[in-house]
């Protein structure tokens, strides 16, 4: 099993790379494959021949997880997430799990509660707050 | 996790595919670089390939020697996905055995839960089996599970990664 570097999601050790690359919620991936699926119809006739097995195992994945389903809320929950100190990473984390509490949040990501974050609980309970506002008038 | 990347890649036109001038029109590029990606499947770093989005930019051409052909740096940007240690996610259990349970995740079919990781559930043999708890909590086929991500292993042989996960955790089991 791969433990070098000791990658460790939790306390962000994921690789200073991956730490300042753009990640995507499975919500956003949802739109990016259909987009590409329905472009693929056009082209073909028999649009699940062309692509990959992992585009379509992914497809039927980020279908059942996105918890947001209307484009206009996927940007909001992106443009919320933002205003707080997160990483690409554990905004991400948070977009698709959707935690409900704050003690959730931070078993999801602990390492929001890292030393010198300032995201202490009250930003963490108003984050959670704003969320929950847009799955109201999803 | 999903990750949007840019990454250079060498696309090689074959001679016959040069048109009377000698010249590639961007669109034999470009189906090139989605047919290499598909192939490609997933890789070590940047986890499984799953899609092109745009194209950045095409390099100039140079013609291989001995083949006659032409070789394009491009930079395309993508997405992948990749399962980090430690990561917490969630998926589908498509197979219960005796010790354990695979779950689906993204685009990656081996992902392992050890009876071990499974606190407090125990296995319920059958027609349909299941792990289940005290609290007649179940695991079990089509279940919806959350858990955390313990080891990653590339298989190079089959171009996959198997993945062992845990349920040890708050917040962590079936979900509804």
């Amino acid at each position: 099993m791969s433990g070098e570097e000791e990658e460790n999601a939790a306390e962000l050790k994921i690789g200073d790379e991956f730490l300042k690359a753009k990640c995507l919620m499975n919500c956003e991936v949802s739109f990016i494959l259909e987009h590409k699926y329905e472009q693929l119809r056009h082209m073909s006739e028999d649009p699940l021949n062309q692509v990959s097995q992992v585009f379509e195992k992914s497809l039927q994945y980020v279908k059942r997880f996105s918890r947001y389903k209307n484009p206009d809320a996927v940007r909001q929950v992106r443009e919320i997430l933002s205003r707080y100190q997160l990483t690409e990473f554990e905004l991400c984390v948070l977009g698709n799990l959707c935690p409900e509490t704050v003690e959730e949040a931070i078993a999801m990501v602990p390492s929001m509660k890292t030393k010198g974050r300032g995201l202490d609980e009250e930003a963490i309970e108003k984050m959670l707050n704003d969320l929950s506002l847009i799955k109201t008038f999803e | 996790m999903y990750l949007k990347v840019k990454l250079p890649w060498n696309v090689i036109i074959p001679a016959e595919n040069l048109d009377q001038k000698g010249l590639i029109l961007q669109r034999s590029i470009i189906i090139r670089l989605l047919d290499d990606f598909a192939c490609r499947k997933a890789t070590k770093d940047l986890g499984y390939y799953l899609a092109v989005s745009s194209l950045e930019c095409i390099g100039e051409g140079k013609v291989r020697q001995y083949s006659g052909d032409v070789l394009f740096p491009v930079v395309f940007n993508g997405v992948t996905f990749k399962l980090f240690r430690g990561e917490i996610l969630e998926g589908v259990v498509h197979k219960v055995l005796k010790h354990g349970v695979f779950l689906r995740c993204g685009p990656v079919e081996n992902v392992y839960l050890s009876h071990l990781k499974m606190p407090d559930y125990k296995y319920v043999p059958g027609e349909n089996p299941v792990f289940m708890n005290d609290k007649l909590s179940k695991i079990g086929k089509d279940v919806s599970a959350r858990f955390i991500v313990i080891g990653t292993k590339r298989l190079e042989a089959d171009r996959e990664f198997q993945v062992l996960v845990s349920l040890e955790g708050d917040f962590l089991g079936p979900i509804s």
